[in-house]
């Protein structure tokens, strides 16, 4: 049997799915999933001086994010691991424990054993012009899973699309060989300068490419008055490594940017033996400067086999 | 479930201004336990945490204290302006610290430069605590002048026990000491080069010179531990302020063997 949900009744779905929970329509976001759990900018702690009380804000709702891409619903899985370890993230954990994810799909994804699912704790799947299949991947997909409008069928009508339209086919493709990624990478720095000497008269150091990434999450934290607040930062901005004294541990834009993509692709994969970053495209999307980093990725693989192949001649 | 970011409120028992810019501060604590070479963060609410070495013996039990330059940044600032008996916060300790037990046994050679101090004042105070079972025991400390030395009370009492070699940067009448850098003071020691081991903390020209002074002692890369300072903000590895290379300054470290950071991209 076979849980469908027809295309017309997913408002009616959500409807319903609204009267226990708040629904987020992710639909036409921006920002990455990671905002709901760990905000642009959020107060962490709230105190009152004269009585020297401490508070944390509590969250006090369930919610449902709804609409989520299929790379997005993996840069979660990744995002839950990397703020699980070594320490759990309160604040984090706070609102993901919350949290409902229903991912939509509107190309047929390949089931296991084919390939493994991305994430999320529902996926909803366009199977045909009418019709969404229902994967039911968790425990709390489960919860959500009961309901009148999904309906069980024992045949259904699969349509083959063809392939949607992958942001980075080639990065993608690259991904599934994080170490070799984080070979080059790693090599480049003295190796292939010319790529970041050229870059860093490209990047204006804005941060955007952060923000938009599903896995970046640095941050940092700054007190006001009655409040600590813990913000998104960006390790391309120019302060980022500067500390008390004055002293800048990263001065330039090349060391920041080389940075951004050394925590991406080198120790990300050292962590977590997985590259931090998911193909969605984002950042060449959103990036002023026109920043593609699936052909920096190229280019940087390209001089490494070429200097492969001189060093073995 | 656990909040790693949440503070302990704690008392000052004691300031003391050290020099023109610089105050100790002594924290009141029960059965508090660290290694040398482990930091806090220390908190003042309304203005924010920042990362600190701890300074005093390990064997004190009752306190801790802090070594805290008034940079201008807004908590050292606020720092400076708290008095005596006045609450903060402190998460910690963190971090790795000083490998003790590997370096018992063995001639030691202990190196600050500048605000470095801290970490191998609490170091100072173990190994002297614990002299006997160290070989040879060096202490080495440059300054900009006589009057940027921290610590001179406990400096005194260290002399003591071990060797302790000061200098300072440019020659000024009165002082007894050495002039110049730390890493030009090598000469004046002597330990066993198959069975020595080197701490240090200080500005990082100061330690990549000296690290190519200790391998003509003998003291190889994994013998040479360095204190790193880096912007720590979580304490627990995620917020990305305090990296070096594929290290997290705050969990890795601050403590490094050389050979773990040398060959770091930054």
């Amino acid at each position: 049997m076979v849980q469908v949900l027809e295309k017309k009744q997913i408002n009616d779905f959500l409807a319903e799915l609204g009267k226990k929970f708040e629904i987020i329509d992710a639909r036409n976001d921006i920002l990455p999933p990671k905002q709901y759990f760990f905000p642009p900018k959020e107060e962490i702690f709230t105190f009152d001086k004269k009585s020297a009380r401490v508070s944390i804000p509590k969250i006090k709702k369930d919610f449902i994010i709804f609409g989520l891409s299929l790379p997005d619903l993996e840069a979660m899985v990744q995002l839950d691991e990397i703020m699980r370890k070594p320490q759990e993230d309160f604040f984090y954990f706070q609102r993901r424990n919350r949290a409902y994810l229903i991912g939509l799909s509107e190309d047929p994804i390949c089931l296991p054993p084919v390939c493994a699912l991305p994430g999320g704790d529902m996926i909803l799947e366009k199977i045909n012009e009418g019709q969404y299949r229902v994967l039911t991947l968790t425990d709390k997909g489960k919860k959500i899973a009961k309901s009148r409008f999904l309906k069980s069928f024992k045949n259904i009508e699969i349509k083959k699309y063809p392939d949607g339209l992958v942001p980075m086919p080639t990065l993608k493709k690259m991904l599934l060989d994080p170490e070799y990624l984080s070979d080059i990478v790693a090599w480049s720095w003295k190796n292939d300068a010319k790529i970041w000497d050229d870059l860093k008269d490209i990047c204006l150091g804005c941060g955007i490419c952060t923000y938009v990434c599903p896995l970046c999450y640095c941050f940092s934290v700054e007190d006001r008055n009655a409040s600590r607040c813990r913000q998104w930062d960006a390790c391309t901005l120019p302060n980022f490594a500067k500390i008390s004294s004055g002293f800048n541990f990263h001065k330039t834009l090349k060391e920041r940017y080389y940075n951004w993509f050394f925590h991406k692709f080198v120790r990300a994969y050292k962590e977590y033996g997985k590259s931090q970053c998911v193909a969605c495209g984002r950042c060449k999307k959103y990036c002023p400067a026109g920043i593609d980093i699936e052909k920096v990725l190229i280019n940087i693989k390209e001089d490494y086999e070429k200097y492969l192949s001189v060093a073995k001649s | 479930m656990k909040n790693i970011y949440l503070s302990q409120k704690a008392k000052i028992i004691k300031i003391e201004k050290i020099s023109s810019d610089v105050k100790l501060f002594r924290i009141k604590r029960s059965k508090f336990s660290f290694i040398p070479g482990q930091f806090v963060l220390i908190g003042i609410w309304g203005q924010g945490e920042a990362p600190f070495a701890i300074a005093s013996s390990p064997f004190e039990k009752n306190h801790f204290d802090i070594v805290v330059r008034n940079t201008g940044g807004r908590v050292t600032h606020a720092l400076h302006n708290l008095k005596s008996g006045d609450e903060l916060t402190f998460r910690g300790p963190l971090g790795k610290g000083f490998p003790i037990s590997f370096f018992e046994g063995k001639d030691l050679v202990m190196m600050a430069g500048g605000y470095g101090i801290p970490p191998i004042a609490s170091l100072a105070e173990y190994v002297i605590k614990e002299r006997k079972k160290f070989g040879k025991i060096y202490l080495l400390y440059g300054a900009r002048s006589p009057q940027d030395i921290l610590l001179q009370k406990k400096i005194k009492e260290w002399q003591k026990k071990i060797n302790v070699i000061l200098t300072i940067d440019k020659p000024q009448s009165d002082w007894p000491g050495c002039v110049g850098l730390v890493c030009d003071l090598i000469q004046k020691i002597e330990v066993n080069p198959q069975n020595a081991a080197a701490a240090m903390c200080g500005p990082g020209p100061m330690v990549e010179a000296l690290e190519k002074v200790l391998r003509p002692l003998g003291i190889s890369d994994r013998r040479i531990f360095v204190s790193l300072e880096r912007k720590m903000q979580c304490g627990a590895g995620k917020c990305q302020h305090c990296v070096t290379g594929e290290k997290y300054v705050c969990l890795d470290g601050p403590v490094f063997n050389y050979d773990e950071i040398d060959k770091n991209w930054d």
